[in-house]
């Protein structure tokens, strides 16, 4: 009796543990698994008055001013690897009663220009300021260009300038990152 | 016997996936069991362990998720299963794998009625809970989540791979109570841990006084990575040095330290018993090739403030980006130290009580199959017992269960196990021993067997021993 319940029991077992599956999945499909995280980062700001425009000490007006920022990350391997879109996003603040022209010129490492991109900003009142807001959307071939970049140049041009001008210039702006991977 | 050994582990790592030994405990048909409870039952008067074949115990698990969840060969995307698993999953849900394997187990009954045995094993044991906030913000990012303070404080992970040396005694000191304990030394090949871990992440719109559209806040982080035995592997090029540099460790080479387990079994009448154990009561002392990390500190980025600084031709700006990537550093300070520390193991708590009928008398006048003299019943009910200390609070698991001695050579467990894995976890042991081998196997989660992509744990322990019953 005992060896006959012996052999069913080890044979049962013998079967469960052979015959154990791992049924109705597809493991290829890992392949197909996507990250697609949508990052919201900020990018640059700055204020900028009216006498930023005007040299007083030898009484020019100055018509633009321009700085630049390294962007390390834009160009970055993985960046460039998973960027499918970016959205730049810039509100412009200003109560200078002047017109602007604002021009984002992203230079790679060797300084040639990869992606460039503007905009006219309205004119506004010290009591009054005006908000214009500017959005540019990189994606397809575009993001190719810009991802070679790792600085951007900013020049603010006023169309023209005086010593009695008043106001402020104010930028925010960030920057939306569709990645996939 | 490569291509068996290889099966073998094949099979194992099939199934691989608790580190309850529900099954194995009060099993004491299994020498093993003694790795359980040091106070339980000894039937036998001897047993070695087949070198590297006398316990191979593997388990693993997801609470939160099973393959098949993620996998299933069904329409719909898997990202979107994914994305599901993820808001589906809490922080307290946790990814489990343990192994072990022994590579000697002996033991015998000297003159004065104690068992004494001793032996090696290897153990590998990882835990990592699931940083659900983390989770949600590789996969969805931060734009759908603005004012959302991320957890930074879900990580939660540790890991080992040990070496354990033990020798342990057992003695029944009346005719109802049996005591006994083991004494291990631990020697930890590589280890790491993540815990205790606190801040949040968020994003959030600047008010119309913010320098910029967003605040980007780390907030009262402190996150730590202490890691022993991992610096010195990455300094080693090449490969063959890293695996005797793991190898000369396993043998009281690592970061030594030191345990006990007690256990007991007491006879309340003729039917009615009480066991419990304690296993792992200890700490291992890293001091040899520690390094631990921690980042701690408060920031709020607003991105990169231009000033336009008056320039003559040539000059160059600000460095912003460096200006900005320093004052990150400052603020979120991240200091690597070489401090030794000290790491608690694991406690593993078991019970049991049980109820016996039928007796069980196998061998005629020399009842050999019961060296300490107890009554033998053929069948036992009863519960048990189990909680394991994990970074984040015990874990218990509650398992009613069936043992029978079928024959003086065939013995079987059934067992029904409430965790948090599952409510409804059936395993299954047996214990043969043909001659004087005895061979064990058990495994748990029984009723997904026919598809365990769909189980969220399984374990399962093997063995061979010599058992010797009489001279």
């Amino acid at each position: 009796m005992n060896k006959a319940l012996l052999q069913p029991i080890v044979v049962i077992c013998i079967c469960l543990f052979f015959t154990s599956c791992v049924r109705d999945t597809d493991f290829n499909q890992a392949e197909d698994v996507a990250l697609t995280p949508i990052i919201e980062l900020d990018l640059i700001y700055f204020n900028l008055s009216a006498n930023n425009f005007y040299d007083s000490i030898n009484s020019n007006p100055i018509l633009s001013v321009t700085d630049t920022t390294e962007i390390r990350f834009l160009n970055d391997g993985e960046l460039q690897d998973r960027l499918q879109k970016a959205e730049f996003y810039f509100k412009f603040t200003n109560s200078i009663p002047r017109n602007f022209q604002v021009d984002f010129q992203f230079l790679s490492e060797t300084n040639d220009t990869a992606y460039v991109a503007g905009t006219r900003v309205d004119e506004g009142q010290p009591a009054t300021p005006v908000i214009t807001e500017y959005t540019e959307i990189v994606e397809n071939a575009d993001i190719f260009k810009l991802t070679q970049a790792n600085k951007v140049v900013v020049t603010v041009a006023i169309d023209s300038s005086s010593q009695n001008l008043e106001g402020d210039l104010n930028l925010k702006s960030k920057t939306t990152y569709f990645l996939q991977n | 016997m490569r291509y068996f050994l290889t099966y073998i582990l094949c099979l194992v790592g099939v199934l691989a996936m608790g580190q309850n030994k529900q099954i194995l405990y009060g099993f004491d048909a299994v020498p093993q069991s003694l790795m359980l409870n040091p106070g339980s039952h000894v039937t036998q008067k001897k047993h070695f362990g087949v070198p590297f074949l006398s316990q191979i115990h593997v388990n693993g698990g997801a609470s939160g998720v099973t393959a098949y969840d993620i996998f299933k060969d069904e329409a719909g995307s898997i990202n979107d299963r994914i994305r599901t698993a993820i808001f589906e999953m809490d922080n307290t849900d946790f990814f489990t794998v343990t192994q072990q394997l022994e590579l000697i187990n002996f033991g015998w009954r000297a003159r004065n009625e104690i068992y004494f045995s001793g032996g090696i094993f290897q153990e590998l044991d990882f835990i990592s809970y699931f940083p659900k906030d983390l989770a949600i913000l590789a996969w969805e990012g931060n734009r759908d989540y603005l004012d959302y303070p991320f957890n930074l404080g879900e990580i939660s992970a540790t890991g080992d791979l040990t070496t354990v040396f033990h020798f342990g005694v057992n003695k029944k000191i009346s005719k109802r109570l049996t005591l006994g304990s083991r004494l291990k030394i631990y020697s930890s090949m590589i280890s790491f841990r993540s815990v205790d871990n606190r801040g949040t992440f968020t994003t959030s719109l600047g008010g119309p006084d913010a320098e910029n559209i967003y605040e980007h806040t780390i907030q009262n982080a402190d996150l730590n990575l202490q890691t022993s035995g991992y610096a010195s592997l990455t300094d080693s090029e090449n490969s063959g040095d890293v695996t005797s540099d793991i190898l000369g460790r396993a043998l009281f080479g690592g970061n030594l330290g030191v345990g006990v387990d007690i256990g007991m079994n007491y006879e309340i009448n003729d039917a009615w018993s009480f066991s419990a154990s304690a296993l792992d009561v200890g700490a291992i002392f890293h001091t040899k090739d520690v390094e631990n990390y921690r980042a701690h500190g408060t920031y709020t980025l607003d991105g990169i403030n231009l000033i336009f600084p008056p320039l003559s031709d040539g000059e160059a700006t600000l460095p912003y980006y460096d200006n900005l990537e320093d004052e990150i550093k400052n603020e979120l300070a991240l200091d690597t130290l070489t401090t030794s520390y000290t790491q608690l193991r694991p406690l593993k708590f078991n019970a049991s009580i049980t109820y016996g009928f039928g007796i069980f008398n196998s061998s005629g006048p020399c009842d050999c199959l019961n060296m300490d003299g107890s009554q033998l019943h053929k069948q036992n009910v009863g519960l048990q017992f189990y909680s394991i200390f994990r970074p984040q609070g015990p874990q218990m698991a509650g398992t009613l269960f069936y043992y029978r001695r079928i024959s003086n050579f065939l013995s079987a467990k059934a067992t029904y196990t409430v965790d948090s894995f599952s409510s409804s976890n059936v395993g299954l042991g047996i214990a043969a021993d043909i001659g004087k081998v005895n061979f064990y196997l058990a495994a748990d989660n029984l009723l997904r067997y026919n598809n365990l992509a769909k189980a969220k744990s399984v374990s399962l322990q093997l063995g061979f021993n010599i058992k010797i019953d009489d001279e």
